[in-house]
């Protein structure tokens, strides 16, 4: 398995695996890089070499998750980043699933009774996964940065403890119930539904939701392994304060 | 559940020492029975093949009795085509034989065939619902709980849990209302009898 590193071209590792456009795009970079390294990009745009490297490392390798180096990056740094994820899916992977799923199912009109379930699953499991991004920017994410805030500082630590009497714990949510909608939908269209449809327009919902199910596995991840515990972190020290 | 099925091969061609000899050499390969045949529609002849069956003919061959085999044969079973390349420098892209592979190469080949049907099956066999099973799927669609199947079907709820689980591995199906979708497309519940809006 080879990983890349700051002198690995740019336009190489999008030849690798495209991908990752979306992710360096998230990350501040836009097409247009010529020859550069990472390195040298990174310098130009002010990105954090290392928050670049193992952020495309990990979403290119399934395996790789070095989770020691992946907690010491700040805070700040991991939420700007799920935030960028949040408005990727909001701007785009969303509206072009709701685009393609209904061009796929707008082709069969005589199915009614068997499109309109799967209009109904897809709207289902869209409005959950809309609330959930929505829950986490309204009140985990400022809660997380306040938090942050709050440890270097002994005024904006008692404010803080009387604004959120709470902890982090009554603010987890469970990702895998998302994760196995997903699958449902995939597998719901992949191996049951009747075969009478547009085999391309089937085909282009189904390349988008492997590329959504593909970025959502990689947030859950993140959320769950880097963010989650660097605030329990977080909270401790708070506690340690009193 | 027959667990062995009939590994059959038919070999088409119009020369007797190709036909001969293939089957000479595929007496060492997983296949039970070997037809030869000298034309593809010759295949009428076997109406009754069943289990897995692999044919193996020159691309020519294929290209005028593909249709008449895939006609008499779909019925029967599983069927995989196998081009047989008459060059030492063929141009066509696998999967084939070529008359110049050597005879255990050749057995290597038709056994990876035949192996990968059995990987098929097992999984198929895995996804049918068992009628316990469908009747469990049933009841969950329309919004009972563990413990009110349990009553229904007199059986414990840690049985019902384990229904439960096995749908879900064998459907590939996790939430309650991909279930229940699954349910309706598969005709195992009628739309009308549950409350869609609710369920899904």
């Amino acid at each position: 398995m080879e990983l890349f590193n700051e002198n690995s071209k740019l336009a190489s590792v999008i030849h690798k695996d495209h991908s990752l456009l979306p992710v360096i795009n998230r990350l501040g970079v836009k097409l247009g890089f010529g020859d550069r390294t990472i390195r040298t990009i990174c310098a130009e745009k002010g990105i954090d070499i290392n928050f670049f490297v193992e952020t495309i490392n990990v979403f290119h390798y399934e395996a790789y998750f070095p989770e020691k180096r992946l907690l010491d990056f700040s805070v700040s740094m991991v939420i700007d980043y799920l935030l960028s994820t949040h408005q990727y899916y909001k701007d785009y992977l969303i509206p072009e699933n709701d685009r393609l799923i209904e061009l796929f199912l707008s082709e069969n009109p005589e199915e009614s009774a068997e499109n309109e379930l799967v209009r109904k699953f897809y709207a289902k499991f869209k409005d959950e996964f809309v609330l959930h991004i929505n829950f986490e920017e309204r009140e985990m994410f400022p809660y997380i940065l306040e938090l942050n805030e709050a440890i270097g500082n002994p005024v904006l630590r008692e404010s803080f403890k009387q604004k959120y009497p709470g902890s982090i714990s009554g603010f987890e949510k469970e990702h895998s119930n998302m994760d196995d909608k997903m699958d449902d939908l995939k597998n719901i269209i992949i191996k049951y539904l009747p075969p009478n449809y547009d085999q391309n327009r089937g085909n282009a919902f189904l390349a988008n939701l492997f590329m959504f199910e593909k970025d959502l596995k990689n947030h859950s991840r993140i959320e769950d392994h880097i963010l989650m515990p660097k605030v329990k972190q977080l909270e401790k020290v708070l506690l340690s304060h009193e | 559940m027959n667990n062995h099925p009939i590994k059959s091969i038919v070999l088409i061609s119009q020369s007797d020492v190709i036909l001969t000899g293939l089957s000479e050499i595929l007496k060492g390969s997983l296949a039970s029975e070997i037809i030869q045949l000298h034309r593809g529609d010759e295949i009428v002849d076997y109406p009754e093949m069943g289990g897995n069956i692999l044919v193996i003919a020159t691309s020519d061959e294929f290209e005028k009795s593909t249709s008449i085999i895939r006609q008499v044969l779909s019925v029967s079973g599983n069927i995989h085509f196998m081009t047989l390349q008459l060059e030492l420098n063929p141009v066509s892209a696998p999967p084939s034989l070529n008359l110049f592979d050597s005879s255990s190469l050749i057995c290597y080949k038709v056994n990876e065939v035949f192996n990968s049907f059995a990987n098929i099956q097992a999984k198929e066999a895995e996804t049918e619902l068992t009628r316990r099973e469908t009747e469990v799927l049933q009841l969950l669609t329309k919004g009972y709980s563990n413990k009110e199947i349990a009553d229904q079907l007199f059986v414990s709820t840690h049985t019902v849990i384990s229904h439960r689980k096995n749908i879900s591995e064998k459907t590939g199906i996790k939430s309650a209302s991909g279930l229940t979708m699954y349910a309706i497309l598969k005709k195992i519940i009628d739309v009308n009898e549950i409350d869609a809006a609710d369920l899904i």
